[in-house]
C-alpha cells in the first residue's frame, strides 16, 4: 500500500517534470532568429556549423529534448557560453556551485527568521484575540503582508543603507570573509523577504490557534492549573501549526521568485541572478536546466507539505482519509 | 461582527485610492501636468514640491507626478486586462473540469499543476525574454513589450483562478439544489449557467482582486530585472529606471514604490473584504 502511494507520487512528479521541461524546450526553440548569431556573434562559418552540432540545433525537437533530458538526469546541466571566449563554454554546474549556496543561505535565513518571529507573535495574538492590541497588530500585519518584497527591499535600502548608513546596500560577503560582514550583507535581503512572511505566517497561526483554543483539551489543561505559556507551547502550538507549515513550505518555493528580484536589488549574484542573466543572454541549455531545477525544487517542497500534514497533526491524516 | 468593524475605514481608504488611480488612468490626459515622457531640461532632478513639478523630476527631467498618473494607466491596464481575460479562460476551464469530471478534469488539473509548478516571475521572465525583441540585431522585431507582458501574466492568472473556480464549482455541484435541478430534468448546460456559475463568481472575484495585486507586483519585478515596459511607462519601470539614484534623489524611486504598495494593499483589502462577505453569505444559505 505504502509502495503504491509512493510510486503514484513519483509518477506524478515525473510527468509534471517532463511536461514542464518539454514546454520550456518548445518555448526556447521557438525563438525566432539564429541562436548561434546571438551566442557567438563573431563566429566564422565553420565555427557556426560546429556550434550548431554541439548545441544539438540540427536535431528535431524530440531528439534535442531527449538528449537534454539524458544529460540533465546525469548531472550535466549544459554549458554557459560567452561571446568573447573561445566558445567552449563554462559548465552551468560550476556556476551553480557559486550561485546556489548564496541563494540557499538566503532562503534558509528567511525561513528561520520569519518562523522565529511569526510563531510567538501568532500565538500571542491568538491568546489576546479581539483585544485592542490584537486589532492594531493584526491590521498592521495585513498591510505588511501585502507589501511587495521589492518595495520592502528598496525602502530598507533607503532607510538603513542610505539615510542611517548602517548596512551596505550592495554586494555579497561570504562567511569565509568574516561572519560579521556576512551577516551585514545578508541582513537587508533577508529582512526584505521575511517581513511579508512574518505577517503571513503569524496571521495564519493566529486564526488556527484561536480555533484550537476552543477545544476541550485546552479547557482540560487549563483546569489542571497549567500555566498559559505552557499550554500555548506544549498543547496548542502543534495542532495549530499545520497551515503555517504548509504555507512555509509553499513559500519556500515561491521564495525562489522573490529571491530573483531581491538578489538583483542587492546585487547578491545568486541563483536568481544566474537565471536572469542566462535569460538575458539566451543561454538555451542553461535556461532549460535552471528552470527544470526550479520546478523540481517547487515540487519537492509541495511533496514535503503533504508529508508534513500527516506528521504535524496526525488527526489531519485520518480526517482527510489518506 | 469583525466585518462591520473592519469595513468602514479600510474600505473607504482602499476605495478612495483605487478611485484616484482609476480617474488618473482614464482622465490623466486632461490633468494640468506635463507629458509623462517630456524632458524638462531646465529642471533636472529637482526635489519634491518644486514649482511646476509637485513631486519633482528625475535625472532625465521627466515629471514624477505625470509619470505616476500615466503609470496608473499602464499598470492598472495590464492588471485589469490580465485578470479579466485570465479569469474568463481559467474560470471556464475550472468550471468545466469540476462539472464534467473524468478525463477532462484530469487533463485540465494536470495543466493547472504544471503551470503552477513554475514560479510566476520565472515564467513571465522567460516569456518576455523569448517573445519580445528576440533578435539582438533588430530590437524592433517581435511583439510589443506591453502585449507580451499582458499575455504572459494572463497565462499566470489562468491556473490560479482556474483552480479556485474548480474547487468552488466542486463544492456547489454537490449541493442539494443541483441534485434537485438534475432530477427535474434540467439540462446540464442550464444547470451550469443558472446554478453553478453564479455561485462560483463571487469567490473568483475575491481572488481576482488578489490576482490583480499579484500582477502589479510581478510587473514591478519584471521591470527591476530589465524585462518591463518602456522606461518610465509604468510604476515598475519608473522605479527600475530611477533605482540607481536612490541615494541622491530618493523621491524618484520611493514615490513609485509607494504607489505600487498602496495599490496592492487596497486590492488585497478588497479581496479580503469580498471573501468575508462571501463567507458571511454562505453561512446564511
Amino acid at each position: 500500500m505504502r509502495l503504491r502511494v509512493a510510486l503514484k507520487i513519483l509518477a506524478r512528479f515525473a510527468t509534471v517534470l517532463v511536461i514542464v521541461t518539454f514546454a520550456i524546450t518548445v518555448l526556447v526553440r521557438l525563438l525566432p532568429g539564429d541562436p548561434i548569431s546571438i551566442l557567438f556573434p563573431f563566429a566564422t562559418e565553420e565555427d557556426r556549423i560546429r556550434y550548431r552540432g554541439e548545441l544539438g540545433l540540427n536535431d528535431n525537437l524530440v531528439i534535442y529534448y531527449l538528449n537534454w533530458l539524458g544529460s540533465f538526469i546525469t548531472g550535466d546541466f549544459g554549458s554557459y557560453y560567452s561571446s568573447t571566449g573561445d566558445g567552449s563554454g563554462v559548465p552551468v554546474s560550476d556556476m551553480l556551485g557559486v550561485a546556489l549556496p548564496r541563494t540557499m543561505l538566503l532562503m534558509g535565513y528567511v525561513i528561520v527568521t520569519s518562523l522565529v518571529f511569526a510563531i510567538p507573535l501568532g500565538l500571542y495574538l491568538a491568546y489576546r484575540a479581539e483585544t485592542r492590541v490584537d486589532r492594531w497588530i493584526s491590521n498592521a500585519l495585513f498591510a505588511l503582508a501585502s507589501l511587495p518584497n521589492f518595495a520592502v527591499g528598496l525602502g530598507l535600502a533607503f532607510l538603513l543603507g542610505v539615510q542611517l548608513n548602517w548596512l551596505p546596500v550592495l554586494g555579497y560577503v561570504p562567511i569565509a570573509d568574516g561572519l560579521g560582514e556576512h551577516i551585514k550583507s545578508m541582513t537587508m535581503p533577508t529582512l526584505s523577504l521575511s517581513l511579508g512572511l512574518i505577517a503571513t505566517f503569524s496571521r495564519l497561526l493566529r486564526v488556527d490557534t484561536i480555533a484550537t483554543l476552543k477545544e476541550d483539551f485546552v479547557t482540560m489543561a487549563s483546569s489542571k492549573g497549567l500555566s498559559n505559556a505552557w499550554i500555548l507551547w506544549r498543547h496548542v502550538f502543534r495542532p495549530s501549526s499545520s497551515t503555517v507549515m504548509t504555507s512555509a513550505a509553499l513559500n519556500m518555493a515561491a521564495l525562489i521568485g522573490g529571491a530573483v528580484i531581491i538578489e538583483s536589488v542587492f546585487a547578491l549574484n545568486g541563483f536568481g541572478m544566474l537565471l536572469t542573466v542566462s535569460i538575458a543572454t539566451r543561454q538555451y541549455l542553461a535556461i532549460q536546466s535552471l528552470i527544470a531545477l526550479v520546478a523540481i525544487a517547487y515540487m519537492v517542497f509541495n511533496l514535503i507539505v503533504d508529508l508534513l500534514y500527516a506528521v504535524v497533526d496526525p488527526r489531519v491524516a485520518s480526517h482527510r482519509g489518506t | 461582527m469583525a466585518l462591520s468593524r473592519r469595513a468602514p475605514v479600510g474600505l473607504v481608504l482602499s476605495s478612495a485610492w483605487l478611485g484616484i488611480c482609476l480617474i488618473s488612468a482614464i482622465f490623466g490626459d486632461f490633468f494640468p501636468i506635463p507629458e509623462w515622457n517630456a524632458y524638462d531640461y531646465e529642471n533636472v532632478g529637482v526635489p519634491l514640491f518644486s514649482p511646476g513639478h509637485l513631486l519633482g523630476t528625475d535625472f532625465d527631467g521627466t515629471d514624477i507626478l505625470a509619470g505616476i498618473v500615466h503609470g496608473a494607466r499602464t499598470s492598472l491596464g495590464i492588471a485589469v486586462t490580465a485578470v479579466v481575460v485570465g479569469s474568463l479562460i481559467g474560470g471556464a476551464l475550472g468550471v468545466v473540469a469540476a462539472y464534467r469530471r473524468g478525463w477532462v478534469d484530469s487533463v485540465i488539473t494536470m495543466y493547472f499543476n504544471v503551470a503552477l509548478s513554475i514560479p510566476t516571475l520565472v515564467l513571465t521572465l522567460v516569456m518576455v525574454a523569448i517573445f519580445s525583441s528576440p533578435n539582438l540585431d533588430d530590437p524592433s522585431a517581435g511583439m510589443p513589450r506591453e502585449l507580451v507582458i499582458v499575455i504572459s501574466l494572463t497565462l499566470v492568472i489562468i491556473p490560479i483562478l482556474g483552480r479556485i473556480a474548480r474547487s468552488s464549482a466542486l463544492t456547489w455541484t454537490g449541493r442539494d439544489f443541483v441534485l434537485v435541478a438534475e432530477s427535474i430534468g434540467m439540462t446540464r448546460r442550464s444547470i451550469l449557467w443558472t446554478h453553478i456559475v453564479p455561485n462560483v463568481l463571487p469567490s473568483m472575484m475575491s481572488v481576482g482582486f488578489l490576482a490583480a495585486g499579484v500582477v502589479i507586483v510581478v510587473e514591478g519585478g519584471l521591470a527591476i530585472l530589465g524585462a518591463g515596459t518602456d522606461p518610465g511607462a509604468s510604476w515598475g519601470s519608473m522605479l527600475a529606471k530611477n533605482r540607481q539614484d536612490l541615494s541622491i534623489l530618493p523621491s524618484t524611486t520611493i514615490i513609485p514604490v509607494i504607489a505600487i504598495a498602496l495599490t496592492v494593499m487596497a486590492l488585497n483589502y478588497f479581496g479580503d473584504y469580498v471573501r468575508l462577505r462571501i463567507d458571511d453569505r454562505e453561512s446564511r444559505i
